[in-house]
């Protein structure tokens, strides 16, 4: 099956990235659910997507926000969480090097883990893909992503009380399944633990802020990693 | 909140993308990028566990052993959520 001209563009992106999407519908769904709870409208949550496009950085945002962080506090959560995709777009920096500068920036703002993931996947198999690759499966990445928000802001007004149903629950084990998703062995343990442990110090012996430890701890535990020579 | 989010996740980005080769791929600040979202979620965890009485951590616990038989968000969600409903009506 010799590939066309355009196999390698965008439709090409956007069929490659469609099995994952299935995967992206049930956890925007989770999100929307999540959001709804934490006051936001699925106006609102539309917009959050198309404009900030980046998920777990939403839900601690978003997260944040509900519990009464404040401002400040909820976007330095969110943009600490997104500090890695500077290194993801980096790793693929050619892909926007000879584009005009829209382009750059579009591509740029839809590149996410997954297409990125199925771009180095792709070159690895020789196939000669780039920006319209990329800018596909965001493409679809991002429609998805938003339509499921939506969806789920919707469903969950149509829910009674969420506490009784203990849906205040729902972000710690959405986070549990987060931070299970990210371990990537033992040497994560010891970060992960100073994390932890400067949350519970923190707030416990010296009564900081909890939505403060949380950025002090994340910070303290990846330098933790970074400092670290066998990290 | 919206706002500043997207244009700082977006400069973000744009400053991977144009930077390029100057960004790091090793040494300390590049595995401090990478454990940092692993570390701030755990430290989110912590958070949402300092007022945990045995209820929440019990259903946290099975939470966190769904996540990591099936690695699945939904699934760890729903045993989460019927994990403290269950514990919240009966005890």
């Amino acid at each position: 099956m010799p590939p066309l001209p355009s196999a390698d563009g965008f439709a090409a992106g956007a069929r490659d990235v469609l099995p994952l999407a299935f995967g992206t519908a049930v956890y925007g769904l989770a999100f929307g659910l999540l959001a709804a709870q934490a006051g936001f409208s699925p106006l609102q949550i539309g917009v959050m997507g198309v404009v900030v496009y980046a998920g777990s950085s939403q839900i601690i945002a978003v997260q944040q926000a509900g519990a009464g962080a404040g401002i400040a506090a909820s976007v330095f959560a969110g943009l600490a969480l997104n500090l890695r995709l500077l290194l993801i777009t980096a790793s693929i920096h050619d892909v926007y090097a000879r584009q005009p500068w829209w382009k750059a920036a579009l591509g740029a703002h839809l590149t996410a883990d997954e297409n990125w993931a199925l771009l180095l996947a792709a070159r690895a198999r020789g196939r000669p893909v780039g920006w319209g690759y990329l800018v596909g499966g965001g493409a679809l990445q991002m429609a998805t992503w938003c339509g499921a928000t939506v969806l789920g802001v919707v469903f969950a007004a149509a829910m009674p009380e969420p506490r009784a149903l203990g849906m205040d629950f729902a972000f710690t084990a959405a986070f549990l399944a987060i931070a299970v998703s990210l371990w990537r062995g033992r040497s994560d343990l010891l970060p992960w633990a100073v994390s932890a442990a400067v949350v519970f110090g923190g707030v416990r012996l010296l009564g900081a802020p909890p939505h403060w430890m949380l950025a002090v701890g994340g910070v303290l535990g990846a330098a933790v990693a970074g400092l670290r020579r066998d990290g | 909140m919206i706002a500043a989010l997207a244009a700082g996740t977006f400069a973000i980005r744009f400053a991977g993308a144009r930077l390029g080769q100057a960004i790091p791929t090793e040494g300390p600040m590049a595995r401090a990028l990478t454990a940092l979202p692993g570390c701030l979620i755990v430290a989110l965890v912590a958070t949402s566990m300092l007022n945990a009485g045995w209820r929440e951590a019990t259903a946290g616990a099975l939470a966190l052993a769904v996540a990591v038989a099936t690695r699945n968000l939904p699934a760890t969600m729903i045993v989460g959520i019927a994990a403290i409903w269950a514990l919240r009506q009966g005890l």
